[in-house]
């Protein structure tokens, strides 16, 4: 089955690295997202997993078939393949229906008529789309002329669909819509997807894995819920989620008990969740998810003042000011908080992130605690 | 009241510039192409001065004569109209297909292969457009004259002792193989910019759908570049059609005469009547094909595909072939650019033309005092008075007609878009393009006879300088006017009305917002009107007098007089002006003629 494989792929376009070293294991089934800022080489990738670009250096795999190798002179064509790709702008041939538009792919593969129109059929029924079949592209609003789209890169059932930012230009409550189109489809196809995507959520609701990238080097690949947990550096953990994580700079002032000073004089303890050594004076950077930001009336862990309140209902975001450093906090319930006043604050559970400031990777999960 | 607001209503109107900037320019280029069309069609109706005895009418009363001789005067008709109508209709139509493929397959190599040296080939390739189109033609019959007509046969004689036929000499053939040449750069600037800005997705979802090369050109590219396509071509064709230089060079020796050539004839000649028929003919034609070009690029069908660039154009690898086939494209550039300038350099330092051993090269056509054995005495070219005129007047008329045509251009494109779908601005833009359709030639000749007698407040400017100035600046404003229309287009309003909210006046608007940020699409507005102006021969070549000679013109008449020495001195002189200050202008500026098209 088309498990997808890339070892060390490099992409040059002159001087510029667009993609460095990759390396990357694409199960079977699975639903990946290449997910980063623009820039960051995902297209890249794609169009070169796709075939329409061609890497400098490495190998790719399709399937246990080397589609491309640098070092032995391979270099399979796209459309031998056995792919998908759904573009960004779509792509739709304006002088085509939207019936010729899906048959297209059939045709040049000399499928014979009938079969060609119950293929057809089944398509524009399964994307709702039955009765535009006879319109042309710029007749269609976007989210119909996506539908079309996705009917004409299935129309030839490849075992591997890639997509590159399908929903980018759809508005918000189409792109909701779409999503849950786009699950149903990876489920009823029953073939692995490939998605390129700038928008974090759309990487975390979307996926079964996470292929975080920047400057065309990867950051981490990993589940989705595994990214948000425990991200592998500061970029993941600053990428992942909104609002942001808090990132706070700080420095060890013991060792043990591991004692972290920041803004002019304020501490925490942090009891890591695995044994940790660390010299003094190291410089790190906690990390912590505002929903781990608690306000309680007692036992307050640390005090800190409220800077503004933005209840949405269902939950309140609240910015507050320790010792200086600005931190969001989600609450969850209908509350509204008083501005300017001084609470007290305790840090929830033990996923609290502990980062090297040098470097920006994980050194360790643990608690936080009064110092 | 109601007569206070509608005064006030006006007072509004005229405190916009753009309404102004309309206004006038419906009132002057109302003036300077309507009643010129009007003055044409009544000089059809007309008994000429050199015709009165002919018709034996009184010069100036009406008269049929012409449009019967014209149509129904059997061999007469014939070989007045009918016969150069279809020597221009087969001439204009292949010289078309011709400039259409080379230059489609140039653009097709540029954009969409990774052939090497890109921009060489882009830069040269625009050589024989920026040059004058006779150069071309000049530069054939330097190559391939033969003795039976043109004298002195040329190089290919010289080398081979074999003389070449009159077919592939003079005549049809060369003419088309010229014409197709001189124009292939447009058609390459055309055809070169809907296929980068074409999306490249649409041909890669098609080869992803287990398209091959050949049905991906013939089911995705073709269909959706075909109306671009078209309309390139009936732009061409209008061109060709109206071209004078080349046939008059390569096909007057044999007798080979289209509409512009008979044109010019009739026109100089005894029967000025005729020519303004034939003008009339040429613009109804240029009309039609206007008309046929906006019913083809309107209709529903033509979709707008153009999505901006594509980011990720993905290049044809050309393989194994990508060397030699850079190798031959550049040795075909250098044949139809580079050599038939050495061959001008050449044939003007030869005394006895045909003799191209060492000892018949002479400076004499350069810097000799004159001598009464050649050519009347007449000094060589860089020490001869009416060449020097010639030359100040030539860059003098270019580059008043450039400051002009450029700056009503960037106006009227301004105001044009600013108003864009009233009615104001539909009639200047129409009458900014209409010169476009008149040929050249057409174009001089009605104002010969509009500007020859004083009309009004106007007085007669025949003979004058600033007659050559505003014939020029008329004509070129098309240029402009589109280049800036198209530089307005893609400029957001809010642009400038983010400076009007903050108070800045409108001169400043101009200079220090909305010129900056198009400055070289505006900047090509100026260098395409300086450029045409300098190599253009046929719309002045009725207009001139010895005192405002310039150096086309100059050079037609040593052509004419068979000095051809003078003739290719000269014209090596305007091709290095106009390719020199090309290559300056791009070098300061970034505009270019082939802007964008192989940069990538």
């Amino acid at each position: 089955m088309p498990r997808i494989e890339l070892k060390h792929v490099t992409k040059m376009f002159g001087k510029f690295v667009a993609v460095d070293d990759l390396n990357m294991i694409i199960d079977d089934r699975s639903f990946v997202t290449l997910l980063g800022p623009s820039g960051c080489g995902k297209t890249t990738t794609l169009r070169m997993i796709a075939g329409l670009e061609t890497p400098t250096e490495g190998t790719i795999t399709i399937n246990d078939r080397v589609v491309f190798s640098s070092e032995e002179g391979i270099d399979v064509p796209p459309d031998k393949r056995d792919v998908g790709f759904l573009f960004q702008n779509y792509a739709l041939w304006p002088h085509m229906t939207v019936y010729k538009n899906i048959s297209f792919g059939l045709e040049n593969l000399k499928w014979p008529k009938d079969r060609i129109a119950d293929r057809v059929e089944e398509l524009l029924e399964m994307l709702k789309i039955t009765e535009f079949s006879a319109r042309y592209p710029s007749e269609l609003s976007g989210g119909q002329q996506q539908r079309v789209a996705i009917a004409r890169t299935l129309s030839t059932g490849p075992k591997a669909l890639f997509m590159d930012e399908p929903l980018s230009n759809l508005d918000a409550k189409l792109r909701m819509e779409m999503r849950t189109e786009l699950k149903r489809l990876h489920r009823e196809t029953d073939s692995t997807f490939v998605y390129v995507t700038h928008d974090q959520l759309e990487a975390m609701t979307l996926s079964t894995m996470v292929c975080l990238m920047k400057e065309g080097y990867t950051q981490q690949y990993a589940p989705p819920l595994e990214v948000y947990r425990k991200p592998a550096n500061t970029f993941a953990a600053d990428f992942v989620g909104s609002p942001n994580i808090n990132l706070i700079e700080a420095e060890v002032e013991t060792a043990t008990p591991l004692v972290l000073k920041f803004g002019t004089a304020s501490r925490l303890k942090f009891t890591a969740n695995a044994p940790l050594a660390l010299k003094e004076g190291k410089q790190v950077t906690l990390g912590i998810r505002p929903e781990h930001i608690t306000i309680v009336e007692e036992g307050a862990t640390i005090e800190a003042e409220i800077q503004s309140s933005l209840p949405s209902g269902m939950e309140t975001i609240v910015a507050l000011d320790l010792d200086g450093i600005r931190l969001h906090s989600v609450i969850f319930g209908d509350l509204d908080f008083e501005v300017g006043k001084l609470v007290g604050l305790t840090f929830k559970g033990a996923g609290i992130n502990l980062f090297d400031r040098e470097d920006g990777r994980l050194i360790a999960q643990g608690t936080l605690t009064k110092a | 009241m109601i007569k206070k607001a509608r005064v006030n209503q006006l007072k509004s109107f005229f405190k916009k510039p753009h309404n102004v900037i309309l206004v006038v320019l419906v009132v002057v280029l109302g003036y300077l192409t309507l009643i010129p069309l009007i003055t044409i069609v009544v000089d059809t109706f007309t008994v000429h001065s050199s015709e009165v005895r002919a018709i034996k009418l009184p010069m100036g009363s009406f008269t049929l004569y012409h449009w019967n001789k014209i149509f129904a005067s059997g061999m007469t008709s014939q070989k007045t109209f009918y016969e150069p109508f279809v020597n221009t209709m087969v001439v204009a139509f292949l010289s078309c297909v011709l400039a259409i493929l080379i230059g489609g397959l140039f653009a097709w190599m540029v954009t969409r292969t990774n052939i090497r040296a890109k921009s060489f080939i882009s830069t040269v390739f625009m050589f024989p457009y920026i040059m004058p189109s006779w150069t071309l033609a000049m530069a054939w019959l330097n190559f391939f004259k033969n003795s039976r007509v043109g004298g002195a046969p040329g190089f290919f004689t010289a080398l081979t002792g074999l003389e070449t036929a009159n077919w592939f000499a003079y005549g049809l053939f060369p003419i088309v193989m010229v014409q197709g040449i001189h124009y292939a750069p447009f058609a390459y600037i055309l055809i070169g910019g809907i296929l980068q800005n074409m999306d490249a997705n649409l041909e890669e979802a098609a080869m992803l759908l287990h398209a091959n090369r050949l049905t991906i050109m013939k089911k995705v590219t073709l269909p959706i570049v075909r109306p671009a396509l078209l309309s390139t071509f009936l732009l061409v064709f209008s061109s060709t059609m109206s071209a004078f230089a080349v046939p008059a060079f390569l096909g007057s020796p044999v007798r080979y005469q289209v509409l512009t050539t008979q044109m010019y004839r009739t026109l100089n000649g005894m029967n000025p009547g005729y020519g303004y028929i034939i003008a009339l003919v040429m613009i109804v034609i240029g009309v039609a094909i206007l008309m046929l070009n906006q019913w083809v690029t309107g209709r529903r069908k033509s979709y707008v595909t153009i999505t901006g660039k594509s980011s990720n154009i993905s290049l044809v690898n050309l393989r194994k072939a990508r060397t030699p086939l850079t190798v031959l494209l550049v040795v075909i550039l250098l044949m139809v650019a580079i050599l038939p300038l050495v061959s001008f350099a050449i044939e003007s330092f030869i005394m006895a033309p045909g003799d191209y051993s060492l000892a018949n090269f002479t400076t004499e056509f350069w810097v000799g005092q004159g001598s009464p054995e050649i050519a009347n005495s007449e000094p060589g070219i860089l020490r001869n008075p009416s060449i020097w005129l010639g030359l100040t007047n030539s860059l003098k008329l270019s580059l008043i007609v450039s400051a002009f045509a450029g700056t009503i251009g960037l106006l009227s494109g301004y105001a044009v878009a600013k108003k864009r779908g009233s009615k104001l601005s539909t009639i200047v833009n129409n009458l900014t393009f209409f010169p476009y359709l008149i040929p050249s030639m057409a174009f001089g000749a009605i104002f010969l006879s509009m500007f020859a007698v004083r009309r009004g407040f106007i007085p007669a400017l025949y003979g004058s300088f600033w007659l050559l100035v505003i014939v020029g600046t008329v004509k070129y404003l098309p240029f402009a006017t589109r280049s800036s229309v198209n530089a307005m287009l893609q400029l957001s309003g809010e642009i400038e009305e983010a400076g009007t909210i903050m108070g800045v006046g409108w001169i400043k608007r101009m200079t220090r917002i909305i010129f900056p940020i198009q400055r070289s699409t505006f900047i090509s507005g100026y260098l395409l009107p300086f450029i045409s102006c300098m190599r253009e021969l046929s719309l002045f070549i009725l207009l001139v007098t010895p005192s405002t000679r310039i150096l086309t013109t100059l050079l037609f008449q040593y052509n004419e007089k068979g000095w051809n020495q003078y003739a290719n001195a000269i014209n090596l002189m305007i091709v290095v002006i106009v390719v020199g200050f090309n290559l300056l202008i791009n070098k300061l500026t970034g505009a270019s003629i082939d802007k964008g098209i192989g940069s990538n």
